[in-house]
């Protein structure tokens, strides 16, 4: 049978199907509250997948993926709070929408904008990653090397902060990946004679600390921010008028967020912030962005949820993380033995195109979610900030427990926590080093191999087509955008 | 000179300096690793990874320094100290007993950022922990240390 009908089948499973709508729920919950985030959430709740199946567990976390990116426009839209960075564009229009009275409308413009980035960027998903795939079967190790650094390199360019510093974060990811006992030569490194260290740190626990527990001490800072609520009757579904104007901005938007979300490490938060300037851009009436401009919610929302498929290409297919969550989700493969890259699709085909299926599954899913649900879950931002963080440090502490069962675990991500708090109060921000780390081990793995294959002969790498193609993108990716500046600058300047 | 930017200039150096500091550690330890012979290095030595990548943290800081100095984006207010010194007081605790430390620490630091009703601390104190444990023990096996309160379980 066909894969991809083989992956559909795994969906008749009730039980998965029921998972995936507790998940997606959860999702929801998880991106409706301040302060949380999909990767936050994945983070969270990955301990609680060990114990079953790998295609459940993953599922289940592409669920939470999915369901908190586009349940951040619920508080970005009611309290003017994005639930998550990826929604801060909806605020703009959103919640100026929402104080004259349509929040309804607005909720419903973001519900099905969001559904149809995400379906249709599932749809790209389906199509583009086993192509990529393909194509990456004729990758030997230096190009796999220099992809692997291309996506470091793209480190630089995720969210509003210095590009110095993600790349600083980012190596420090790197370097904190080398830690054990070194898989090709079995020699220890920086393990103090602890036995605890010799498999290296575990992905689990700092993530948990740098986006669990760092958060906690962030939000320790914000105890007293009042945020306004505006009351919502009912979610109504976009008129006539509505589709006609933001159709156009819906596709655009799907076909940005896609794109950036392919990009190694770029993920919903740049898509959003690129859909919504286009979408400005584009408009007949870029006045009314930011005083109730449908385009604006539409163009952000279709966007943010686009990057999730998108983000997942290069995730499953070459291995290297298209987003924090993703990184999240790769790490939860990696949990699950299952060993992400082009022979996903030959040897695994029915676990990658069920996972597939399962963020389509969940895309529809939150269309009926957010059209009934939405009024309910608005709710879930009047949480107490005193009761939800400390729940959350109670999650945080057992979920990074429950991996290794060692308290040593325990302790990484206390660090880690303490270490992202630090790290994003001087501006680093802490997702470099989420993927540094997963990309560390993959990078000098590749670099042994190409050493050995090329005879020790580094400078013979540029020598092969495609691995020169990478490290001119990773150079472009490193000074591409001051080289930019300083050109478009000088042009100004002359005129 | 204002006393604020004084304040992040010095802040900025000492940033790079803790950097640079625990990079040039790193390349120092490293250069105790064992040495491989040529048929067993497999292309690089076991030290040569680090020491590049801690290399490449050095110049980085540099230009950072030059070009890009540490800044700090949001002040330590007085509610972030007490949760880091709340959690000095979790890890001390659970040497006693790993959910006795957790309901101490959701409760404590419920009170502290300024919850007042019972039922609420209630709530985090038993509820929680109690739902936590049961859950992670019963459904998903997983066994906790020993504790004055696990043992109550475990026997």
């Amino acid at each position: 049978m066909d894969p991809m009908l083989q992956g559909l089948m795994a969906l008749a499973d009730p039980s998965l199907l029921i998972l995936l709508v507790i998940a997606t729920l959860g999702g929801v919950v998880i991106g409706a509250l301040p302060g949380l985030n999909a990767t936050t959430g994945a983070a969270l709740l990955l301990p609680f997948t060990l114990t079953m199946e790998a295609i459940p567990a993953i599922a289940v976390l592409t669920a939470i993926y999915c369901a908190a990116t586009f349940a951040g426009a619920i508080t970005a839209i009611l309290i003017n709070t994005p639930g998550t960075s990826a929604s801060a564009t909806t605020c703009l229009d959103g919640y100026p929408l929402a104080k004259r009275g349509e929040a309804g409308r607005a909720l419903g413009l973001a519900v099905i904008s969001s559904t149809v980035g995400g379906v249709l960027s599932v749809m790209c998903l389906m199509l583009a990653a086993p192509l990529l795939a393909r194509a990456a079967y004729q990758f030997s190790p230096p190009e796999y090397f220099a992809l692997t650094l291309f996506g470091l390199s793209m480190l630089a360019t995720i969210g509003d902060g210095s590009p110095i510093k993600n790349l600083i974060a980012g190596a420090l990811g790197v370097f904190l990946a080398v830690v054990g006992v070194d898989n090709l030569t079995t020699v220890e490194r920086f393990t103090f004679g602890s036995h605890e260290l010799y498999d290296g740190i575990g992905f689990v626990p700092v993530m948990i600390g740098i986006f669990g527990i760092s958060e906690l001490l962030v939000q320790s800072n914000a105890l007293d921010t009042i945020r306004e609520r505006v009351v919502m009757k009912a979610v109504k579904l976009p008129s006539k008028a509505d589709y006609k104007k933001v159709w156009k901005t819906i596709l655009r938007s799907t076909g940005i967020g896609t794109f950036i979300g392919i990009l190694p490490a770029e993920g919903a938060t740049v898509a959003s912030m690129i859909g919504y300037n286009e979408a400005r851009r584009w408009s007949k009436t870029p006045e009314e962005f930011g005083h109730g401009a449908i385009e604006g919610i539409a163009g952000s929302e279709a966007a943010n949820n686009a990057a999730t498929g998108g983000a997942m290409v290069p995730t499953l297919a070459l291995g290297i993380p298209g987003s924090a969550t993703a990184a999240v989700i790769l790490a939860g493969l990696m949990v699950h033995g299952i060993r992400p890259g082009p022979t996903m699709f030959t040897e695994q085909a029915n676990f990658a195109y069920a996972i597939f299926w399962s963020m389509m599954f969940v895309n529809v899913l939150f269309l009926f979610i957010g059209l009934y649900g939405a009024k309910l879950f608005a709710r879930i931002t009047l949480v107490p900030t005193q009761i939800l963080w400390p729940c959350v440090f109670i999650f945080s502490v057992v979920g990074a427990y429950a991996l290794e069962q060692s308290m040593f675990d325990v302790w990484v991500a206390i660090a880690s926590g303490v270490l992202g708090y630090f790290m994003r109060r001087y501006g680093f921000s802490v997702v470099p080093l989420a993927i540094g780390l997963i990309l560390g081990g993959m990078l000098e793995q590749r670099f042994g191999q190409s050493m050995v294959m090329l005879d020790e002969k580094w400078w013979l790498m540029v020598t092969r087509p495609l691995t020169l193609f990478f490290l001119i993108l990773t150079v472009l990716a490193l000074f591409g955008p001051s080289i930019w500046k300083r050109i478009f600058n000088q042009g100004s300047q002359r005129i | 000179m204002s006393d604020s930017s004084v304040h992040r200039s010095r802040e900025s150096w000492l940033i790079a300096f803790l950097i640079v500091s625990f990079c040039s550690a790193a390349i120092w330890l490293s250069l105790s690793f064992e040495k491989m012979p040529p048929i067993l290095k497999r292309g690089i030595q076991p030290s040569d990874f680090p020491q590049l990548v801690c290399a490449c943290i050095i110049l980085m800081t540099v230009y950072m320094v030059w070009r890009d100095p540490v800044r700090v984006v949001e002040p330590m207010g007085s509610k972030t100290f007490g949760s880091l010194l709340l959690m000095v007081l979790f890890v001390a605790v659970c040497s006693i007993d790993l959910f006795l430390a957790l309901a101490l620490f959701a409760v404590c630091l419920s009170i502290y950022w300024g919850e007042r009703r019972p039922a609420y601390l209630a709530f985090l104190g038993f509820v929680v922990p109690f739902i936590v444990f049961f859950l992670f023990d019963q459904v998903f096996k997983i066994r906790f240390p020993r504790g004055w309160l696990t043992n109550m379980w475990y026997g």
